[in-house]
Order: structure tokens, then C-alpha cells, then sequence
């Protein structure tokens, strides 16, 4: 048994509807009492307005109840209001200036893409990796400035609490000989992987992307519904036997070659991904873009294609009917992907006040306490990893540490996130002794073992014309094709249309 | 001097400013963006990219199907009902007509949310039948738009037409056939289009239900997904023509009814 018991995200289970209203009535409630803020200090000082856009349901808004309370050994953790008031409040005492946040929601990164080639303008968004890569090369994004990076600033929590794991990928990773970290402050991340029913799955078929179209679990899976995360998935699985070759695996460049296995955009790979996505459809439950999760804990479905955070909330709720899922990282490749903060030149327009609170809107959230409200009423996972700050690990060993008494447990090494991989003798601190049932369950998907870790993948920013030629997959796979009309319909259809013509004709003719 | 401030004129103004920035500015943007492509030069290929494609053309193909069956269904649950409402001397029938008008009352996706759960306990699986749940649920959820336009027709249809057609020798079926049908042509057109329309582009039905297959509005969303404004703005176009047309057609064939009510 697990020590606390996570009540899960409980923000996240709201319906789609349900969610949309909430989020209006949410942003409503800001709008308003944004505005009655502004009138309080008028004519007194000067305001900042930081337009601030993130995904839905993707920070903490407060309003916890008592037993929602995170009592770690070092002190209670507590959303009594929206984290967005609460950084309102800590610049002023800060810094002295009010900032007043405008903060919306966007469903999916194209929709924020699209948002913003319409003219909308703000200060500061929370894309995917791929999102901000698009966004640097179209050059759309202001640099962090260097104060960001002064460790010596007890204020600036990221850069002296982001994990190291996370600071060396976005330091590596590079776009236009740009490093991300150059523009992008990370924020959540996580990995893709399937949320399965263990008493109807094997971990092993589980582990898999070929269980997509497994006819043994026909009509049983769902899968994402959309273009980059069913490509991801039919990638791994069309070129499994490759990438599970020990050849394959053990070459000294693995990362580098997985790497480019996973984004192959070759024509014959998209027609291979396609015909192998037209077999997911005719095997698969649904494509689903937010149904899969009441669907699995339902028990309507056996597995459902899920990315991390959304599986440890699957996970969390299912437990609470004693319905126990896992989760399993397929033995391809499995899509790491990171949600970061950037500025837009567009809102920040060169303005260094403005600049200033976005930057430390970054590092307000990011520090220990807010990560942890945050990852609690998110159930995503926070890039932070605390640095001196011991909250993190308190934390997750808080939700997945297992009691005293627990007899079957196991060392669930999570070194390579919060100490890095060259301190290697620090990397005994980070143990969490968890049941081991939890190898494979919430403590897997909230903190990726470093085995599955290691055969991660990005996913890279397709160019135009390798996104043209997806899409173009997707429609095929998705769409009707008119070639595929049997006879029997268009003879009914002939016979309907002759039907109303002959009809029609009488009536003509009676009327003359 | 107030008399003249609220003149038919002035009070149209609001509506029309509505019109103006709502309406039509929006349909400019439309065209402009079907007839234009990426770099903002005029083009045709995206007219003629739809109808050389066979997955477009499916789809549309798909959307009319999916349209027509929901339609055919309807109508066929709706007129008797209408119909027995409409003539039956029930003291209670504004209670069952409620009944069915009441659903449209309680939020679309709460409902459809309802049906998937009672599909599944019959079905088992909501995975095996995508097109026979996606015409129930859009049936489920556009009946009252058939069921009262044809009850307000018939109810208001002048009894001594049939009295005189009894008169005259003819028989039940007969006079139905002769006299009500003929005169609730309008009301079945106006369901009709109130019906078919949007079976054609409501996509939330399918997503829900779990029907893998694209119809018309889920297309236009996909479109854009990929930041194809000009071909998704093009098929959003050719829907809006073949409103059009349907509109058209409807309003023809009500002349022609009207003409041949008084003929009668």
C-alpha cells in the first residue's frame, strides 16, 4: 500500500463541457476581479499586465479542501487560492511593482499557433517542445535574459531548481545553432506509453506499440486522436523488429540513430505508417482526444494510448473504485515531450518591465512548493527537481514511498532526475523504496524509470512539406474514400434519384 | 424629436451593424481564404483539389449518407407522432408533446453522453457499429427539430378540408394521402432542413460515439489543425453552397405546395 494516497488531480476528470464552462467562469472570475484590482490602485502606481496563456487546466487554481493538504515532513503544501493571485501578490512584495495576469487557455498547440497568426498577442505561453521549436525558427521569441540564469538570486528558483536531466536536454538540443534554453523555461514533461488493464493485458503485449493493431485486443485499445502522437506510435511499431535488434540497441550511437528511426519522414515510411494506422482503425476501440481516460477507468476499454501525466490521473481515479491499471512504456521508443515557457516578441515588444515579470512568473512556479501544487492538482510531472530544495523528492516519496510495515518493496532509483548523471555517488540520496507494484503503475508514469528513459525520443518540428505530407496520411487514414463506396450503395442511390425525378416530373407536368 | 429616433430604420440598425460584422465580414474573409493560397495569390486549387480527391469527395459523400439515413429516421419516428398528437382529442397531449420537446432543454452532450452509456450496456461494444450509433445518436438529438414543425402544420390544419373530403366518398387513407400529407409538406420540409443540415457537419455526435470516420465538420477541423485556412476555408465554403442550394430547393418545392393547397 502506498503511504498517501493520491487523490489525483481532481481538477482534470471535469467533462469536456464542463471544463469549457469552468474555464470561462474561471477566466470570467479573473477578468473581473482583475479589472475591481486595477481601479483599487489607479492614479497610485503603474501596472504591469502580463498576458499569460497556457494549456487548459494546467495550473493550480486553488480552492483545495482541508484534506487535500500535501503534509510533508517539512511543512504542509496548500493551494488556498490560484497560484496566478498568489504570484500577483509575491512580485509586489518582491519587487514592489503590481502585475496584474490575464490568463487564458488553448486547447491543443496548433490552436495557440493558429491564435497567434490571427493577431492575438501575449506576453507568455506554454507550448510543446516541437511548438517552441517552430516558434524560435520563425523567430517569434524573445531570449531569457542573463539575470534569468544568475544562480546567485535566491529568487530565481528556476535555474537553481530545474532538474538536471531536463537542463541538459534543453542545453543539447539546438535549433538554428540555438540552444531551447537560450528561450524556454520548462515546465512540465513527461512520456507516452500505454495505460493498461492487467487482469486483460500482458505487460508484455502492453509494452508494445504493435498492440495497436494486436487482434488480440481488437476493438479494445484507444489511441490519440491526433496526427504527431499516431505517428509516433506506428513509427515504433512498423520498424519494431528494428529498433529491438541488440545490433540496433547497442550501437554507440543508439540516441542519435533512435532518434532519427523515430522521425523518418521517408515517403515509403509514411505509406507504410499509413497502411498500418487503416489496420489501428479497423482494430482500435476509438480515436479519442479526451474520452480515452473515463473510458479505461469505465472498463470500457483494456488499454488507451496515454501520455504520462494523464495516465497517473487514469491511474489515481481507477484506484479509487479498487480498480488497480499499470502502465507500460513500449520497448521501441517512447515520445518524450516537454511543455516551456517562452515570451512572444509580438506581447513583450522590447518592453523590460514586462520582461522582468514574465521572467519571474517562470520562476515563481517553478519553485519547489508551487511545482508540487501544481503537479498535485495537474498530475503532470514539473521539470523542478528543487536543487537544495528537498521538497520534490519529499514529495513524490510522500505519494509513492510505501509504509513502514510494507514487506514487498523495491528501490525505485530516480537518480538521473534529481542529482544528473555525473554526480554518481550522490545518486543513493534518491531512492524511493516503493511497493513494488508501483514499478509498473504511478510511480513509473510520473517519474520514468532511467531504463525507460534511456530509449526515449524527441520528436522533432516537421518543415512544411514533411507536415504537408502527414497530414495528407492522416486524411487518408481518416477520411471515406469514394473509391470504397460499394455497388449496392450507389445502385440505391441511382434508384433514390431516379425516384424523386420521376416524382418530381409527374408533379411538374400535373402543375402545367 | 424621440418619434423619430425609433423609426423602422433606426431600430434595423443594430441588426444590421450585426449583420455587417458578423456576418458578413466573417463570409468575405471565407472567400477570400478558399480562393486565395499560402501566399496570398488567387487560385482555383483549392476548389478543384476538393472534387478530384477522392477522400474529400468520401467525405461528403460519408456526410450525406450519415445526413440522409438521420433524416429518413426522423421523419419516420416524428410524423405519426405529429401526427396522433396533432389530431388526437387527448386532453393531455401538450404534456406528452413536452415530453418530447424536453430534451432539448437538457445540454447536447450531457444527453449524447446518456445514450453512449445505454448503447454500450446493449451493444457491449460501441467500437463495432460506428455508423448505426451516429445516426441513433444524431436521430436521438434532432427529433424535436422534425417533431414540432410537422405538429404545428398539422394542428393547424382546417378540418372542413376533410370533412368535405368525406363527404365527397373518400376514405381514411385516402383523405390522408389526398388532403393532410399534401398540406403538411411544409412542415416536413422545414424539419427536414432543420434536420439534415446539421447532421451533415455536427461532428461532436461522432467524436463522441466513436465513430473513426471523418464527416464534413471534422474535416474542416482537421484542416486547420494543420494550418490549411485556405483548403479547409474552401470546404467550409462548398458547405455553405450546398445550404444554399438545399435552401433553394425546400423553398421551391413550398411554392409549388402552397400553389397546389389552393388549387385543391
Amino acid at each position: 500500500m502506498v503511504k498517501h494516497r493520491k487523490p489525483g488531480a481532481f481538477c482534470r476528470g471535469a467533462g469536456l463541457l464542463l471544463g469549457g464552462i469552468a474555464g470561462l467562469c474561471v477566466s470570467g472570475a479573473f477578468m473581473t476581479a482583475g479589472t475591481v484590482y486595477a481601479s483599487d490602485t489607479a492614479g497610485q502606481e503603474e501596472e504591469i499586465v502580463l498576458r499569460v496563456s497556457n494549456w487548459e487546466e494546467y495550473i493550480d487554481l486553488g480552492g483545495w479542501d482541508e484534506e487535500d493538504t500535501i503534509d510533508l515532513d517539512s511543512g504542509d503544501i496548500f493551494g488556498e487560492q490560484s497560484m496566478i493571485r498568489d504570484f500577483e501578490e509575491w512580485y509586489y512584495e518582491n519587487y514592489g511593482v503590481r502585475v496584474r495576469v490575464e490568463y487564458s487557455t488553448y486547447g491543443t498547440n496548433e490552436d495557440l499557433y493558429n491564435m497567434l497568426t490571427l493577431g492575438d498577442t501575449y506576453d507568455l505561453v506554454c507550448p510543446s517542445e516541437y511548438m517552441i521549436m517552430k516558434l524560435m525558427t520563425e523567430d517569434q521569441l524573445v531570449p531569457l535574459s542573463e539575470d534569468f540564469f544568475d544562480a546567485e538570486d535566491e529568487n530565481n528558483y528556476y535555474i537553481n531548481g530545474v532538474s538536471p536531466y531536463i537542463r541538459s536536454i534543453f542545453e543539447n538540443n539546438k535549433i538554428q545553432g540555438r540552444p531551447w534554453s537560450d528561450y524556454a523555461a520548462g515546465y512540465m514533461w513527461g512520456i507516452t506509453g500505454i495505460v493498461y488493464n492487467p487482469e486483460l493485458v500482458e505487460e508484455k503485449d502492453a509494452s508494445s506499440w504493435r498492440i495497436l493493431n494486436n487482434p488480440a485486443y481488437c476493438r479494445q485499445i484507444t489511441i490519440k486522436d491526433n496526427v504527431r502522437d499516431s505517428y509516433f506510435a506506428a513509427v515504433g511499431a512498423i520498424k519494431s523488429d528494428l529498433l529491438t535488434s541488440e545490433e540496433f540497441l547497442e550501437a554507440p550511437d543508439y540516441p542519435e540513430r533512435l532518434e532519427n528511426e523515430m522521425n523518418d519522414t521517408s515517403k515509403e515510411t509514411i505509406a507504410k505508417v499509413q497502411e498500418y494506422l487503416q489496420d489501428v482503425k479497423d482494430n482500435a476501440y476509438s480515436f479519442e482526444t479526451d474520452s480515452g481516460k473515463a473510458d479505461m477507468v469505465t472498463g470500457k476499454v483494456a488499454a488507451n494510448y496515454q501520455w504520462s501525466g494523464d495516465a497517473v490521473y487514469t491511474m489515481d481515479q481507477a484506484d479509487e473504485d479498487d480498480f488497480p491499471l499499470a502502465f507500460a512504456v513500449p520497448r521501441e521508443s517512447t515520445n518524450i515531450y516537454f511543455d516551456g515557457w517562452v515570451m512572444l516578441k509580438s506581447g513583450i515588444r522590447a518592453d523590460a518591465a514586462k520582461q522582468h515579470a514574465a521572467e519571474a512568473f517562470m520562476n515563481f512556479t517553478s519553485r519547489a512548493d508551487n511545482a508540487i501544487r501544481n503537479m498535485y492538482y495537474i498530475g503532470y510531472t514539473s521539470v523542478i527537481s528543487g536543487g537544495e530544495d528537498r521538497r520534490i523528492f519529499e514529495y513524490a516519496d510522500w505519494c509513492y514511498g510505501a509504509e513502514e510495515d510494507e514487506e514487498d518493496v523495491t528501490g525505485y532509483d530516480l537518480g538521473y532526475f534529481f542529482s544528473g548523471n555525473d554526480a554518481e555517488d550522490e545518486e543513493s540520496r534518491y531512492v524511493i523504496s516503493a511497493p513494488s507494484d508501483q514499478i509498473y503503475r504511478q510511480l513509473f508514469a510520473q517519474y520514468p524509470s532511467q531504463e525507460a528513459i534511456s530509449r526515449s525520443s524527441l520528436m522533432v518540428c516537421f518543415d512544411d512539406e514533411q507536415n504537408q505530407a502527414i497530414n495528407q496520411m492522416w486524411i487518408n487514414v481518416r477520411c471515406y474514400n469514394i473509391h470504397d463506396v460499394p455497388v449496392w450503395v450507389w445502385a440505391a442511390v441511382g434508384a433514390s434519384a431516379a425516384l424523386l425525378a420521376v416524382f418530381g416530373g409527374r408533379k411538374l407536368k400535373r402543375r402545367r | 424629436m424621440y418619434r423619430h429616433l425609433f423609426s423602422r430604420k433606426n431600430l434595423g440598425i443594430p441588426y444590421m451593424l450585426f449583420l455587417a460584422l458578423f456576418v458578413m465580414a466573417p463570409l468575405f474573409v471565407l472567400f477570400y481564404y478558399a480562393f486565395t493560397n499560402g501566399e496570398g495569390e488567387f487560385t482555383m486549387l483549392n476548389l478543384t483539389g476538393f472534387f478530384s480527391d477522392p477522400n474529400t469527395l468520401g467525405t461528403l459523400f460519408y456526410s450525406f449518407g450519415i445526413a440522409s439515413v438521420t433524416t429518413i429516421v426522423c421523419l419516420l419516428m416524428a410524423y405519426p407522432v405529429a401526427y396522433i398528437l396533432a389530431t388526437s382529442k387527448l386532453r393531455a397531449k401538450s404534456v406528452i408533446l413536452m415530453l418530447f420537446v424536453m430534451p432539448m432543454w437538457i445540454n447536447f452532450s450531457l444527453r449524447i453522453t446518456a445514450l453512449k452509456e445505454i448503447l454500450t450496456w446493449i451493444e457491449g461494444s460501441l467500437a463495432y457499429h460506428p455508423f448505426l450509433n451516429t445516426v441513433l445518436g444524431m436521430s436521438y438529438d434532432f427529433l424535436p427539430f422534425m417533431i414540432l414543425p410537422i405538429y404545428t402544420t398539422i394542428s393547424k390544419l382546417d378540418g372542413a378540408l376533410l370533412e368535405a373530403a368525406r363527404d365527397l366518398g373518400a376514405g381514411n387513407v385516402q383523405a390522408f394521402l389526398k388532403i393532410t400529407l399534401p398540406l403538411s409538406m411544409p412542415g416536413i420540409l422545414s424539419g427536414v432542413s432543420m434536420v439534415f443540415l446539421p447532421a451533415m457537419t455536427n461532428y461532436v455526435v461522432l467524436d463522441m460515439l466513436y465513430n473513426s470516420t471523418y464527416i464534413m465538420g471534422s474535416l474542416i477541423g482537421s484542416y486547420f489543425a494543420a494550418y490549411n485556412w485556405h483548403g479547409g476555408s474552401m470546404i467550409a465554403l462548398i458547405l455553405l453552397g450546398i445550404v444554399c442550394l438545399f435552401t433553394l430547393l425546400t423553398r421551391g418545392i413550398e411554392e409549388e405546395n402552397t400553389r397546389g393547397g389552393m388549387l385543391l
